[in-house]
């Protein structure tokens, strides 16, 4: 829910556990506490898309028996999986362009046992118009980081399952090119196509790509997406890296991208979902602001994680049991 | 595991059969465990393994997966 500064003061105080998204102004005001937060401007409120730097997002969680923070660098990050409780969910906030979580984006699906831990979490931002600093704070502390993450985890009562999911519009077409890369990067100047050596920003300008479509992979039947940041100087820059032996297709392009988003929010029935958060990219291509996409609101993030950090989809969790 | 329902996840581990669930962790752990056994056969046993401490902690995707999965 989207509230005013001192109603998010009076949660804190009557020692509520929350998850809050809101502009660094209003978070550096809040109390100590038994919450976590990160900055962005953008929200998907119970009234729809909206850009605000005078409410706070705010997540009550009242469904955990135990709580913990913690905060870690990137030498330390993956401590998540043996910190988290055994049945519980990670709520995850990493500061957009930290070394944190570009630790985390290249390093997480290779971490043994992370599937076992429910994690989900997103990057913190800023006002694109302005642009600014991400931040994430740990409220038990009072203290905000640029270049750490924090963690809160929840413990759930026996019987009770995290299950984190997405939103995703985006699906490729078999029958075009794989592409392949040879290191986990956030940035690269050559792939394979088909097998064949090529520059990847050339192949883009030759094939006249639309790079609001992103590269996508198939796991499993569940589509990951990786998007475009920049082609600058022959090198494709990205939000979240691309990684070797993964076969990669550009996804097939959405003519209106607005309308799939919502008709997939339709069919994936969610009845419940205790927190979500939105990328940017849907925010904007989506044409969010001013829509409504209940059940999911949230903040409207520069990346996504569903155990491994995500682009352009949204992602929730349901407490089922 | 019963040794039927086995059989079929080795086929899905080995690129044989498909089976997509609706549990995203379920997806991703069948995707790992794929592109381990297509790279080293020999570490069948281990994804078997990893995909049996999932569906044991998570009886709730393991009854349903499991049953889908039979009947494939």
């Amino acid at each position: 829910m989207l509230i005013e500064l001192k109603e998010a003061v009076r949660l804190i105080n009557e020692g509520r556990t929350l998850h809050i998204a809101a502009d660094d102004s209003l978070l550096k005001q809040l109390p100590k506490g038994k919450w976590i937060g990160g900055t962005t401007p953008y929200f998907i409120g119970e009234e729809g898309g909206i850009f605000t730097r005078d409410l706070l997002y705010v997540n009550e969680i009242d469904y955990a028996e135990e709580i913990n923070v913690r905060v870690y660098g990137k030498y330390n990050i993956f401590q998540l999986v043996e910190e988290c409780y055994d049945n519980g969910l990670a709520i995850l906030i990493m500061p957009y362009g930290s070394e944190v979580a570009a630790k985390y984006a290249k390093e997480a699906p290779d971490v043994e046992e992370l599937l076992m831990h429910p994690t989900l979490g997103w990057i913190s931002g800023f006002d694109l118009e302005t642009a600014g600093e991400a931040r994430v704070y740990d409220g038990t502390t009072g203290t905000s980081y640029t270049d750490r993450a924090v963690v809160m985890y929840l413990k759930l009562p026996e019987g009770r399952t995290a299950m984190i999911n997405m939103i995703n519009i985006f699906e490729d077409d078999k029958t075009d090119p794989v592409i392949h890369f040879r290191e986990n990067d956030l940035s690269v100047e050559n792939c394979t196509v088909n097998g064949q050596e090529v520059n990847f920003a050339e192949y883009i300008r030759k094939k006249g790509i639309d790079t609001r479509m992103p590269l996508v992979a198939d796991y499993n039947g569940s589509y990951f997406n990786i998007s475009v940041k920049s082609i600058e100087n022959g090198r494709v820059s990205f939000y979240a890296p691309v990684f070797k032996n993964v076969d990669y297709r550009f996804a097939v392009r959405v003519d209106d991208y607005a309308a799939e988003f919502m008709r997939r929010i339709g069919e994936a029935g969610a009845r419940n979902p205790v927190i979500s958060c939105n990328c940017i990219l849907n925010y904007q291509y989506g044409e969010l602001d001013g829509k409504r996409i209940p059940p999911y609101t949230g903040p409207v993030t520069f990346g996504e994680v569903a155990y491994q950090l995500l682009n352009q989809t949204l992602v929730y969790c349901e407490i089922v049991g | 595991m019963d040794p039927q329902v086995q059989e079929k996840v080795q086929k899905i581990f080995r690129g044989e059969l498909k089976y997509t669930s609706t549990n995203l962790a379920f997806n991703m752990l069948i995707t790992k465990s794929r592109k381990k056994v297509m790279a080293d056969p020999g570490s069948m046993d281990t994804c078997l393994k990893e995909l049996e401490e999932f569906l044991a902690k998570y009886p709730i995707v393991a009854k349903v997966d499991l049953a889908n999965i039979a009947m494939l």
